[in-house]
C-alpha cells in the first residue's frame, strides 16, 4: 500500500485511482472504510453536522446554553483557546529543528506541522461556528479594524499563521502531486517561512492569555494574573511537546504500514529527547505560575475549594508531568515519557478550561454548563480533524519521506 | 475586601526574590537529574586523545609531520587507543610509492590485520626498525619514537591542505571521540573519564565480536 502512495501523483503520476483510492478500485476502497472506528466517526458526524447547520439557521440560543452573562462557552474554551495551545506542536518542533538545529527531530516535523495546520484550520472553523455569519470574518481586518483590541492582533495572527502553516505543509502536498518546480521554490523559502511562523505563534499564543487580562473581575484571582500572557506562551511550549509525544506515538502505531522500512526512525529516542525538553519547560512553567501567586498575594485562597482545584492543576498537571518526563529521560523509558505527554496535554486543557470556563465567571449565580449540542459540535470538529489527518497521511509523504526528496528542506 | 489586593511591595518583592532564587537553586539538580548518567561526549575529547601542534592528521587516523625534506608518518593517539597494543606492523619496502588516501601499511592487533591509509603522496625512504621489532612500544609515544615510516613527499603543499592540524586536528579527534561515545556503555565511560586508567583497545571493549569492523571504519576515514 505504501509503495503505491509514494509514487508521484495526480499530475504525471500513474493514475488517480492509486492516489485517491490507495490503489484499490472505488468499490474496494469503500469496503475498506467499513471499520468500527469509522462507524463511530460517522455517528458523530451524523449528529454533529446537522447541529452545526441548525446553529447557523436558528442562532446560538437554539443550540447553546450561552447567555448575556456567559457569552463564552465550550466553543471558545475548547475549540479556540485549547485548540490554539494544542496546535503548538507545529511551531515547537519547527523551531527546534530549523532554529535550534535539532536535526534528530526531523522525522516528526511533518506530522507536527500537519497537526498544527489542521488544528488552526479547525480553530478557525470553531470560531466561525461560534461567531456566525462567516462572510463577515474579513470585517475585523478591513472594514472595522479594532486596532486597540487584543482580538484584532489574535485575528491577524491566526489568519496569517494559518497561511504560513499551509506553506510549511505545502511541500508534502506538492511532492504528492509531483509539482517539482513549485516544490523546489518552496524549499528555498523554508527558513523564512519557519521564522515568520515561530514569530506569529509567539505573538498570538501569548495574546490569547492577554485576552483575559481585561476580565479581572470575572476570572478567579488564583488564575487571574498580569503574567497571563507569559503563562499562556510558556504552557503552549509544553502543550506542543506533549502533543508531539502523544501524536507521534499514535500515528506511529496507526500508520505502521506506511513507514519506510529502509529509513527506520527511532521514535523512542526522539521521544526521550522531547521528554528532556518537556521536563525543563514544565519545571520552569511551575515556578512562573508560582510567581503569579506570589504577585497576587492571595495565599489565603489556597485554603478554599478553589484553592484545592488550583493546587490540583499545579501539582497534578504541571509538577507531576515535569517529574514524570524527568524520570522518563533519566531511565530512558519512552513509555513513561508518553504517559507524561498525556498528562501534559490534559494539564494544558485543564488550564485553558480553568481560565476560560471553570474559574471564569466563578462568582455569578448563573453558572454555565455546556449543552449537548455544544459538546457534539466540539466532538464533530475534532472528528473532522482526525479524518482529514488520516486522509492526508495515507496519501502524502508525511510519516515517511518521498524517495525523490529525501533530506530536502 | 478587594479580591485583587496586592501584598505590600516589600513583602511581595522579598517573596519574588526568594522564589526566583529557589527556582535557580532547584533547577541545577533538576537539570542534572534530567540529563541522566550519559557519558558527556566532550569529556572524551580534549585531554584523552592527544595531538601536538605541528602534526597533521589524515581522516584515516595516520599522521604526517614534515621533518627536513622528508615527512614522518605514524598512527595517531586515537587509532592506537582504539585498536590496542600492536602485535605486528607490516611496513612497505624502502622506495615503495605511497599515495594519499590509499593503503600504506598494515597493523595487526588482537589477531586482526587492519590497513592504514597514507596521509601523503611520495615514496618511502625509511622505516622505523625499532617499532617493527617491538610494535607494542609505539603506543607510548605515538607522535615521537612511535613514528612508523618516512616518506619523501611528491606534492606536500597540496597534501597538507587535506589534513587537519592544530585546533582542527583536536576537533577532528573530538568528533571521533563523539562517534565512539555513542556506543559507550556507562561502565566503560567511568574507566575513560577517571583519567588514570588508560584503556587500550576501546574497540574491543565496546564490541568483542565485531571490533575489527568498527576499527576499520575509523581507519578508512568513515
Amino acid at each position: 500500500m505504501s509503495e503505491h502512495a509514494l509514487k508521484p501523483a495526480l499530475f504525471g503520476g500513474p493514475s488517480m485511482r492509486e492516489n485517491l483510492f490507495l490503489g484499490m478500485t472505488f468499490r474496494a476502497y469503500l469496503k475498506s472504510l467499513l471499520t468500527p472506528a469509522n462507524a463511530i466517526a460517522a455517528a458523530i458526524l451524523l449528529a454533529g453536522l446537522p447541529t452545526i447547520a441548525y446553529r447557523f439557521w436558528k442562532g446560538l440560543g437554539a443550540v447553546t446554553n450561552l447567555s448575556q452573562t456567559n457569552a463564552w462557552g465550550l466553543w471558545v474554551a475548547f475549540d479556540v483557546v485549547c485548540g490554539v495551545a494544542l496546535a503548538a506542536g507545529g511551531y515547537t518542533v519547527a523551531c527546534a529543528v530549523y532554529i535550534f538545529g535539532q536535526k534528530a527531530l526531523r522525522p516528526i516535523l511533518r506530522p507536527a506541522i500537519l497537526t498544527g495546520f489542521l488544528g488552526y484550520a479547525l480553530v478557525l472553523f470553531g470560531l466561525v461556528v461560534d461567531l456566525g455569519q462567516p462572510w463577515r470574518l474579513p470585517y475585523q481586518f478591513f472594514l472595522t479594524p479594532g486596532t486597540t483590541s487584543v482580538m484584532y492582533e489574535v485575528g491577524w495572527c491566526v489568519f496569517l499563521y494559518l497561511m504560513v502553516l499551509g506553506l510549511e505543509f505545502a511541500p508534502a502536498a506538492l511532492e504528492w502531486l509531483g509539482l517539482v518546480k513549485l516544490r523546489r521554490l518552496l524549499g528555498s523559502l523554508t527558513i523564512g517561512i519557519i521564522v515568520i511562523g515561530v514569530t506569529l505563534s509567539t505573538l498570538h499564543q501569548s495574546s490569547l492569555g492577554a485576552f483575559f487580562l481585561m476580565t479581572p473581575g470575572k476570572l478567579h484571582p488564583l488564575w487571574y494574573s498580569p503574567f497571563l500572557p507569559v503563562f499562556f506562551f510558556v504552557s503552549s511550549l509544553a502543550a506542543g511537546i506533549g502533543m508531539v509525544v502523544v501524536e507521534s506515538a499514535l500515528s506511529h502505531r496507526a500508520f505502521r504500514d506506511r513507514l519506510d522500512p529502509a529509513a527506520s526512525v527511532d521514535l523512542d529516542r526522539i521521544t526521550l529527547s522531547l521528554a528532556k525538553g518537556g521536563a525543563i519547560v514544565l519545571f520552569a512553567y511551575f515556578f512562573i505560575r508560582l510567581q503569579g501567586l506570589v504577585a497576587s498575594g492571595r495565599f489565603d485562597l489556597l485554603a478554599t475549594g478553589w484553592g484545592a482545584w488550583y493546587l490540583f492543576e499545579m501539582l497534578g498537571f504541571i509538577l507531576l508531568p515535569s517529574f514524570v518526563f524527568a524520570f522518563a529521560a533519566r531511565r530512558k523509558s519512552a513509555r513513561l515519557a508518553r504517559i507524561a505527554g498525556v498528562l501534559t496535554v490534559l494539564g494544558v486543557i485543564l488550564n485553558r478550561f480553568n481560565v476560560s470556563l471553570i474559574a471564569f465567571n466563578w462568582n455569578v449565580p448563573d453558572r454555565y454548563v455546556p449543552s449537548a449540542g455544544e459538546v457534539i459540535t466540539s466532538l464533530t470538529i475534532v472528528t473532522i480533524g482526525v479524518l482529514i489527518f488520516r486522509w492526508i497521511v495515507n496519501r502524502m509523504p508525511v510519516v515517511n519521506e518521498h524517495p525523490d526528496w529525501r533530506g530536502a528542506h | 475586601m478587594n479580591e485583587y489586593e496586592l501584598l505590600s511591595p516589600y513583602t511581595a518583592k522579598a517573596l519574588e526574590y526568594v522564589l526566583a532564587l529557589s527556582y535557580l537553586l532547584l533547577f541545577i539538580p533538576f537539570w542534572r537529574f534530567v540529563q541522566g548518567e550519559a557519558v558527556p561526549v566532550h569529556a572524551l575529547g580534549f585531554g584523552w586523545f592527544q595531538v601536538p601542534n605541528g602534526v597533521h592528521l589524515h581522516v584515516g587516523h595516520a599522521w604526517a609531520r614534515p621533518e627536513g625534506g622528508a615527512v614522518e608518518v605514524g598512527l595517531d593517539d586515537f587509532a592506537h587507543k582504539l585498536v590496542g597494543p600492536l602485535e605486528t606492523v607490516r611496513l612497505p619496502e624502502i622506495g615503495a610509492p605511497v599515495r594519499q588516501g590509499q593503503k600504506a601499511f598494515t597493523i595487526v592487533a588482537g589477531g586482526q590485520p587492519l590497513d592504514v591509509l597514507s596521509p601523503v603522496d611520495g615514496h618511502v625512504v625509511a622505516v622505523n626498525e625499532a617499532v617493527r621489532a617491538h610494535p607494542a612500544d609505539a603506543l607510548r609515544d605515538p607522535y615521537g619514537a612511535g613514528w612508523l615510516m618516512k616518506v619523501e613527499p611528491r606534492w606536500l603543499t597540496g597534501n597538507l591542505k587535506n589534513l587537519f592540524s592544530g585546533d582542527a586536528a583536536r576537533r577532528f579527534l573530538d568528533a571521533a571521540a563523539g562517534k565512539l561515545a555513542q556506543r559507550l556503555t556507562p561502565q566503560l565511560g567511568v574507566v575513560l573519564q577517571d583519567g588514570g586508567t588508560p584503556v587500550h583497545g576501546i574497540a574491543r571493549a565496546l564490541d568483542e565480536d565485531h571490533w575489527d569492523e568498527l576499527a576499520r571504519q575509523f581507519l578508512e576515514g568513515k
